[in-house]
């Protein structure tokens, strides 16, 4: 157990420069470039540029400096911002969006586990097809499109909450819950389709033989095998939850991390997108590699080598 | 089960309807005086939103518009745009006169100008300012807004002077050594060692490295002879054309008379630094523990992303007059996002376009709020002249004409039919000379004012160009076709916006019903775009815009200035090159008007670009917001905003906010400009006693 | 006479997958919906123009016809803000995004399918490699690889093949939607990675069974193994996760369309029109009604039928 947690820790390392990579060589191929606007350029303002930045040296100079420094951990400073380093961006960012991607999985596991429980315990009765329904709207209705119609109902039409931006407890609502549908929409759906068939397997049938308690044998039993898949559903929705989810955090004017991270795309903001591409690729793994583990937890059937 | 089914069914659809349904009783609420919450913010600080994020707080730095009003909070230059015409009013310099030869500007600083930390803003600061955007290592974007001054640009690009054995230095014309600098009678202001320097005839210089050298030695025979065996001295940032004469006093000096270039020192590049706190910081000096800025407002906390708070700077020399207690700038970008805070009360004004185009008929019942007016811009559509069939001019011309430009600004609602290059309704002075000029040149053509504005849509004389350029239109059932046009040559680019693409939709319709013409549409992501446009790799046709940097036609004649200009059509003819520079040296206002249109007639006749609209700025703000005036730029002199409780005396309608005569604004304008009437008078007297 | 133990074998197993499929209410729900869907995208156009001249392209060169209005009797849908038909643009945009979802979920199919057998069948370093490989590509944001896509092989640059595919599929004279055919491949890149981890997942369990150790025994070649043996074995789990891949692909176009990145005007999908439409509520609100009903409950029987294919395909595996 411990010697493959160790092999996979090790590898996170070689796969995220990997990643980093090939991040950076698809924007190398991508045209245009950080510093042009709508004018153009005097040649000689551009050569100032393209000299202190370093842009003048050979790729493989460029390229090496990089990775250098990115093994050193430093990103060094965005080009859009000058003066902001990237690591200090990601830091000071990351808790906008970590806080409403934890709030709004928490909410999408409440609301998704209960129902699909409820769905899975009532199968084929009107509270499985109703919770099932509704789940499907969730996966059905893009949230750039459940955003905004959230906001003009409570925020314009009945000026519960403010309609964007920043700041109290109010501000947070809209924004968890256009999140967590689409994540309660597929937590549902797991939790039903896990709980259901763990409900038909022997270790059920036989714990429900021993005359243990309806209660002891759903809680007990049933709910850790039917979490399972759940549970690796949590690993990467977790990591892209955290790291920021671009449609809600442009809608409400949060500033998190995803939306500036498409922002670094679109501004072609070089080491900002190898330093949000690093820091996710990482996030990823590990949270995969959590998921991995927890399994060993919940399903003792599962050994690793 | 099949009930069950329905049951369920139904409960998501009755969910969805309830929710778009609750939004068409919003919609009627919505009927009242104002648009959203109309409340006075308690803590005389405004709330406004300046587009996205900020690049920087550091004025040489940044490019951007959205930057630009932040600036013009944070810093201040030697002159600032007056809040309602964005003409030059005074500012750090309270005074200024302009040398005989419209080369030399003598600037009179306030003696009471400070920092944000209690430093005396003196003409040293000015100089290190104007220097410091100009260095290469800075490498700013904005540095060729300085090229006007004297060796900008050679101290910008590295270049070197040319030395002598002798110690003379080669001067440009023929290069010939440089006379001895000797003291010159039309000298203006003091006499100093820098000024004969600067005011000597002007100085060679060549690439400051050994490649670029060799580059143009390679080519240029002559002057591979003339380089040999010379000395190459750096051109420094103490040659450029800027000089401290005393502690109050900055003279510039430009190559050649630029009467646009007063008006140009507003920008955000010419505003004053502090030089003690850019050297001790470096890179950091913009966090908001170390910035020290020379404006009304000063930074309180700067949020990215989220907010800048700034409140008003009690070091500023007209603090007085400071009326808001502070500006909460919010980064956002997103139209919908941020009327919806405007609508809640939680924003106070927006910016220019930001009204979506299906809001427009809505928004504009609100008179007091909404603002339309001209804006110093145009959007126009370039076309790659040296690509077949757009060499062809009557092909160029006839797209032209088939376009239907009033009922483009009619679908646009925010816009106005351009049928020239420069904006309407923006340079008054202008369109009368330009008008003048007009009439002369096409009566000799044997042509009338008439027919020229005519050119706003003509459909039935673009298929006649269109047949004589070699591309027969044919009558095909109600409409038009013309085969034998290549369709699969040229195609109508633009960069990924919706209203880019309503434009490019519109027209490809028009082509389309005027001429028989599909072209492809293609949209691009902005940072592909540029420079796809910018190298004329495109086909055909290319959306294309520009917004003025000063208030000067110039700034739009310029785009199709020099050989590697920013008209991205590959045209370049340097009789229109002579034409403006002959302009430029004009002194006469009108006159060197009637000179500027006629580069203009003479470059519209070529037809490399389609005109479409004069821009409008198209905006909300609350009505207790006073002093904000809807000028060509949308740039607002803060210090002569204020909020006024008083709702008796708020915005009634911004149709006519323009000529409505604030007292209190008035009155301030009037304190300002004082000392540069009474400079100005004073010379009157002393040339009438002369 | 053992071929047809097999034959009949084989026939029961997706009859009997039939059968069940049938008892599923919602996916039949499912099923009859898409196909009328499918159905009236295909011949909704044409039917229009016939019937009412109007084009999803249409703008009336009147200047004060180009607005939004209301639904009428002329236009059940109302128009956009050009003045153009909604219920022409709906049925045009359900061509492209059907075409989005279907096309990118082929490629995900082809590249994916191969990729995951051929790892889970090779197994051990070559497996570990090209699972590692699938990692990586799983943590480069995928905005950045359509963003590269479409600007290196947009425009000039645009591969012959997919110039051609274009113009067979949209008719001559369309170059704009060459764009659009780099679209699906660009969303069909970047959706195979789940599909091979499906994949391989399956063949990891299928291939110490019998048959294939004695197709090995009999000297059949790796490929036909991977290809003849292995996959139609694992086909029941690919094609529930096809179905599913369907809905993903449609909001991941109406994602790109939101962010400027979609399809390309003046094609329109029921993404774009629905991203449109929502900066318009409160004003317009059956912009937005409109395709964006018709866009989720297309989605929702995509899902339904694709939970009803697991039930009745293969009700033992979990999804994902």
């Amino acid at each position: 157990m411990l010697s493959f947690i160790l092999r996979r820790l090790l590898i996170i390392v070689p796969m995220a420069l990997l990643v980093v990579t090939v991040t950076w060589a698809l924007i190398r191929i991508a045209p245009g470039n950080f510093y042009s606007t709508e004018r153009t350029l005097p040649p000689a303002v551009e050569a100032n540029i393209k000299k202190k930045y370093g842009l003048d040296r050979p790729w493989y100079e460029q390229y090496g400096m990089m990775m250098l420094n990115i093994v050193k951990l430093d990103f060094g400073d965005s080009l859009r911002y000058p003066g902001q380093t990237v690591n200090e961006i990601i830091r000071r960012h990351l808790p906008y969006s970590a806080t409403i991607g934890f709030f709004a999985y928490i909410l999408a596991l409440l609301i998704g586990l209960t129902a699909g429980i409820i769905a899975a315990l009532k199968q084929n009765s009107i509270w499985d097809y109703g919770s099932m329904a509704l789940a499907m709207l969730g996966l059905s209705v893009p949230n750039f499109v459940l955003g905004p119609v959230l906001v003009l109902v409570f925020a314009l039409g009945l000026y519960l909450v403010p309609p964007s931006r920043w700041g109290g407890i109010s501000s947070l609502i809209l924004p968890v819950i256009t999140l967590s549908a689409i994540y309660a929409a597929y937590i549902a759906r797991l939790t039903r389709a896990g709980m259901l068939e763990v409900m038909r397997s022997d270790y059920v049938r036989t714990a429900r033989a021993k005359g243990l308690d309806e209660k002891t044998v759903l809680l007990k039993h049933a709910l850790r095998g039917g979490i399972i898949p759940v549970v690796s559903f949590t690993g990467p929705a977790l990591a892209g939850l955290l790291a920021g989810t671009v449609v809600v955090e442009k809608v409400f004017a949060i500033p998190g991390l995803g939306n500036i991270f498409i922002q670094s795309v679109f501004n072609r903001d070089e080491p900002l997108v190898l330093g949000i591409v690093a820091f996710i690729s990482i996030l990823i793994m590990i949270f995969n590699l959590a998921v991995d583990i927890s399994y060993g937890f919940l399903d003792p059937r599962i050994r690793y080598e | 089960m099949q009930e069950f089914i329905g049951k369920s069914l139904a409960v998501s659809l009755i969910c969805c309807f309830v929710l778009l349904s609750m939004t068409g009783c919003i919609r009627s609420s919505a009927e009242q005086k104002y648009f959203g919450i109309v409340k006075v913010p308690s803590d005389n600080v405004l709330r406004y939103v300046t587009g996205s994020e900020p690049e920087s707080l550091d004025p040489q730095f940044v490019t951007g518009q959205p930057e630009a009003r932040i600036m013009m909070a944070l810093y201040e230059g030697l002159v600032e745009y007056h809040p309602i015409t964005m003409e030059p009013i005074p500012a750090i310099a309270e005074s200024w006169e302009i040398g005989p030869d419209g080369t030399e500007y003598l600037f009179h600083l306030r003696k009471n100008a400070k920092f944000s930390n209690g430093d005396p803003i003196t003409a040293k600061d000015v100089v290190f300012s104007f220097r410091r955007g100009l260095s290469p290592e800075l490498a700013s974007r904005n540095a060729n807004l300085a090229y006007y001054l004297k060796y900008a640009e050679a101290y910008n690009s590295a270049r070197a002077f040319v030395r002598n054995p002798d110690g003379s230095f080669l001067v440009k014309d023929g290069g010939a050594p440089a006379a001895e600098p000797a003291a010159k009678a039309d000298t203006f202001g003091p006499d100093s060692e820098f000024h004969r320097f600067i005011d000597a005839p002007e100085r060679l210089t060549v690439p400051g490295d050994e490649a670029g050298r060799k580059k143009l030695t390679d080519k240029d025979a002559k002057m591979k002879a003339l380089l040999e065996g010379k000395q190459f001295v750096p051109v420094r940032a103490e040659d450029v054309g800027i000089e401290a004469v005393d502690d109050h006093t900055v003279r510039l000096k430009l190559y050649q008379p630029a009467p646009f270039f007063l008006g140009l020192l507003a920008h955000q590049f010419f505003r004053v630094v502090h030089q003690p706190t850019i050297e001790k910081f470096g890179r950091a000096w913009t966090k908001p523990e170390n910035i020290v800025t020379s404006g009304p407002f000063r930074v309180a906390a700067h949020k990215p992303y989220d907010e800048l708070n700034t409140v008003k700077e009690p070091n500023y020399w007209d603090a007085a007059n400071v009326k808001l207690a502070g500006i909460d700038f919010y980064p956002l970008d997103e139209q919908t996002t941020m009327l919806n805070l405007y609508k809640a009360g939680e924003l106070d004004a927006t910016y220019n376009h930001t009204i979506p185009a299906a809001w427009n008929d809505t928004v504009k019942q609100f008179k007091a709020e909404y603002s339309l007016h001209p804006e110093v811009a145009v959007d126009y559509y370039s076309l790659s002249v040296k690509k077949p069939p757009m060499d062809n001019l009557k092909v160029r011309q006839a797209l032209s004409l088939a376009i239907d430009r009033e009922a483009l600004a009619q679908f646009q609602r925010t816009k106005k039919p351009l049928v020239d290059f420069t904006p309407e309704g923006i340079f008054p002075k202008y369109e009368e000379a330009r008008q003048k000029v007009y009439t002369e040149l096409l009566t000799q053509q044997g042509s009338s004012m008439a027919e020229w504005k005519a050119r706003i849509f003509d459909a039935e004389k673009a298929r006649k160009l269109m047949t004589e350029a070699g591309f027969p239109v044919q009558q095909a059932g109600s409409g038009w076709s013309t085969p034998s046009f290549p369709v699969d040559k040229v195609s109508i680019t633009y960069n990924t916006s919706e209203s880019n693409q309503k434009i490019a939709e519109f027209i490809q319709a028009q082509w389309k019903q005027n001429l028989g013409i599909t072209l492809p549409l293609k949209n691009m992501e902005f940072k592909t775009f540029l420079p796809y446009r910018s190298a004329v790799e495109y086909d055909g046709v290319v959306r294309n815009g520009w917004v003025g940097d000063y208030m000067d036609p110039f700034t739009f004649l310029n785009l199709f200035y020099s050989q590697q200009n920013d008209g991205a059509t590959g045209w370049w003819d340097p009789k229109y090159d002579k034409m403006l520079d002959d302009a430029n040296k004009e002194v006469d206002e009108m006159k060197r008007f009637e000179m500027l249109a006629t580069a203009e007639f003479y470059m519209m006749q070529q037809q490399i670009i389609v005109p479409l609209c004069t821009a409008g700025t198209s905006w909300v703000k609350k009505p207790f917001i006073k002093g904000m005036y809807p000028n060509p730029g949308t740039l607002h002199a803060w210090k002569f905003v204020y909020l006024e409780k008083d709702s008796a005396k708020w915005t009634k309608s911004m149709d006519d906010i323009m000529s409505e005569k604030d007292p209190a604004v008035t009155a301030q304008i009037d304190q300002l400009v004082a000392t540069q009437e009474a400079l100005k008078r004073s010379k009157a007297v002393e040339k009438t006693a002369e | 006479m053992v071929e047809n133990v097999q034959v009949e074998k084989g026939t029961s197993l997706w009859a009997d997958a039939w059968k069940r499929l049938l008892k599923n209410k919602l996916a039949v729900f499912g099923m009859i919906i898409l196909g009328l869907m499918i159905i009236t995208v295909i011949v909704g156009p044409p039917l229009i123009r016939w019937t009412t001249g109007l084009t999803a392209d249409y703008i009336p060169s009147d200047g004060d016809l180009i607005r939004s209005f209301p639904p009428s009797m002329q236009h059940p849908m109302g128009t956009d803000e050009a003045g153009r038909d909604l219920l022409a643009r709906v049925l045009q945009g359900g061509r492209i995004s059907l075409m989005v979802g279907i096309i990118s979920t082929i490629v995900s199919l082809i590249v994916g399918v191969s990729y995951g057998a051929i790892a889970g069948y090779l197994g051990g370093r070559i497996d570990n490699f090209m699972m590692r490989v699938v990692d990586i590509i799983y943590a480069i944001p995928y905005i950045l690889i359509v963003i590269v896509l479409l600007s290196v092989f947009g425009g000039p640059n645009t591969p012959g093949w997919i110039g051609w595919l274009s113009e067979k599929l949209g008719g001559a004279g369309n170059q704009g939607l060459s764009q659009i055919f780099l679209l699906f491949f660009a969303l069909g890149l970047v959706s195979w990675l789940t599909m091979a981890r499906v994949v391989r997942g399956q063949i990891l369990s299928l291939k110490n069974q019998e048959f294939v150790l004695a197709a090995k025994a009999t000297g059949v070649s790796t490929f036909a193994i991977i290809f003849r043996h292995l996959v139609p074995n694992a086909l029941g789990p690919v094609i529930v996760y096809a179905t599913l891949t369907v809905p993903s692909v449609m909001l991941t176009e109406a994602f790109l369309s939101y962010l400027g990145l979609g399809v390309q005007a003046p094609y329109a999908s029921w993404g774009s029109l629905a991203a449109d439409g929502i900066k318009n509520i409160a004003i317009f609100p059956w912009q937005l009604i409109f395709p964006g009903v018709t866009m989720a409950l297309t989605l929702f029987s995509l899902n339904f039928l694709g939970d009803g294919l697991r039930d009745a395909l293969d009700p033992q595996t979990r999804k994902f």
